[in-house]
């Protein structure tokens, strides 16, 4: 690879990188930026779908954003964070190899650690020995209630959520 | 006679197994095979041994669905190891068993593992045998987008969805299987799932994931988890550009993150508003790098 490739490489993971990303998002769709995080506190502004906004703070299900409209909060799941949806542009696609793989899925370049893709799992072949492994972690409910204890979670009721429309 | 009894076999799995994954399926396979079998079984519908055969089969029982499961969970290992560090491995399991605790069906013999593979993914087999990649793995930050995770997977298998489509692609060769059981031929489960583990690679109807995603967040509520750690996960598999290799697979047979997220945000309204739950950040197994 020549210097400009792997400059072009990292500058793509830049952008990219989740972690690098600032904490920028793109509302997905129409929603109220309300005063606080309530859904009955006051209504500042109200955002449209693709509406660019910058993240300040997390509270619970809510983002406190800063828009062109207004600042306020919102709904976390109204909010994309990062840029809006790319197409495969180059710098995906110098991603993908950068991160040793093509955009088949295919390994291109040894990395130890091999991908999944369809062909390998029709061609798989039963291993006894890695199932009895998996099923040696086995966790029993009472188990599974004294984890939950150490971690003070408890259970609560909550009914399913009917599909929306 | 043979023949007969074949039909006889498909009529009695198509009336068994309508009960048991509802009837959009059930119904047309009834209608299909109407003619046929009023027009070979008729006459010799009195027979004994037609009889018998018929009340020896039925739905498929939960036995039979992790044998299922068990067949091609271990045809996935086949294809990407376990992660060998046992105490994740238990972490995950216990994580896993608490969540599917939740669920209508707590008393599966539920497995949990993460397997060897830089992808971003995860996969359910019926009968409670989830995994996911060391890929995924690496991208969770706490206990509870975890927890939303495995919820996600025991979804499916709650709800049947991969036993489903099982169901519908292998019809005719369960007959045979039912029928190959009669006479004693134990490789019954690799007949019935096709070539390896293919199933846990096919995609689901958009609608299966979206129902996953929805119990995913009931589960993790239920759980005590909080809730927005699974939509955080979603957020972040929503970063990655659509060639990206390590979620090829994922994408291709999963809606698009975005879509996932908007779909789950109208399901969940404001119906999570009072609802607190744990991260659990500091007791969230860490792999080593």
């Amino acid at each position: 690879m020549n210097p400009i490739k792997i400059t072009l490489v990292i500058i793509a993971m830049l952008a990219t990188h989740p972690a690098w990303a600032a904490e920028s998002g793109t509302a997905l769709k129409a929603d109220a930026l309300k005063a606080e995080p309530f859904g009955d506190a006051k209504t500042v502004a109200a955002l449209s779908a693709g509406d660019k906004v910058e993240i300040l703070k997390k509270n619970g299900g809510w983002l406190q954003v800063k828009s062109a409209k207004g600042n306020g909060w919102v709904r976390m799941l109204s909010i994309r964070k990062g840029e809006a949806r790319k197409g495969s542009g180059d710098a995906a696609g110098l991603l993908g190899l950068a991160s040793g793989r093509a955009g088949t899925g295919k390994v291109v370049a040894t990395t130890g650690i091999r991908g999944l893709n369809e062909e390998e799992l029709k061609s798989a072949k039963f291993n006894e020995t890695e199932i009895k492994l998996a099923e040696s972690s086995i966790t029993s409910q009472p188990e599974a209630q004294k984890f939950a204890a150490q971690g003070k979670l408890v259970a609560r009721k909550f009914d399913y959520l009917p599909a929306p429309e | 006679m043979m023949r007969a009894i074949k039909i006889l076999c498909l009529v009695a799995l198509v009336l068994g197994c309508s009960t048991v994954w509802g009837l959009d399926f059930g119904q047309e396979l009834k209608k299909a095979l109407k003619e046929e079998v009023q027009q070979k079984i008729a006459p010799s519908s009195g027979d004994a041994q037609g009889g018998n055969l018929l009340s020896g089969l039925g739905g498929i029982s939960q036995e039979e669905e992790i044998a299922i499961g068990r067949q091609i969970a271990g045809n996935l290992l086949g294809a990407s190891p376990l992660v060998k560090d046992k105490r994740l491995q238990k972490y995950v399991n216990n994580v896993g068993r608490w969540v599917a605790s939740q669920s209508e069906r707590p008393d599966l013999p539920w497995h949990f593992g993460v397997i060897e593979s830089s992808d971003v993914n995860a996969f359910a087999a019926p009968g409670g045998y989830i995994f996911l990649t060391r890929g995924l793995y690496r991208m969770l930050t706490n206990e509870a987008e975890l927890a939303g995770v495995l919820a996600h997977e025991v979804g499916h298998v709650i709800r049947q969805h991969h036993l489903k489509i099982l169901q519908q692609s292998r019809l005719l060769d369960m007959g045979s299987k039912l029928i190959a059981k009669q006479v004693g031929d134990n490789n019954a489960a690799q007949k019935l799932i096709g070539s390896g583990a293919e199933v846990v690679a096919r995609a689901l109807d958009k609608n299966a994931e979206f129902e996953a995603d929805r119990i995913a967040v009931v589960l993790s509520t239920r759980a005590g988890y909080d809730v927005f750690a699974f939509p955080e996960v979603l957020q972040q598999i929503g970063h990655f550009a659509k060639d990206d290799g390590s979620v090829a697979l994922l994408f291709k047979t999963h809606p698009h993150p975005d879509d996932r997220l908007e779909k789950l945000g109208l399901a969940m309204g404001d119906r999570f508003d009072a609802v607190n739950g744990q991260t659990l950040e500091k007791r969230f197994y860490r792999l080593k790098p």
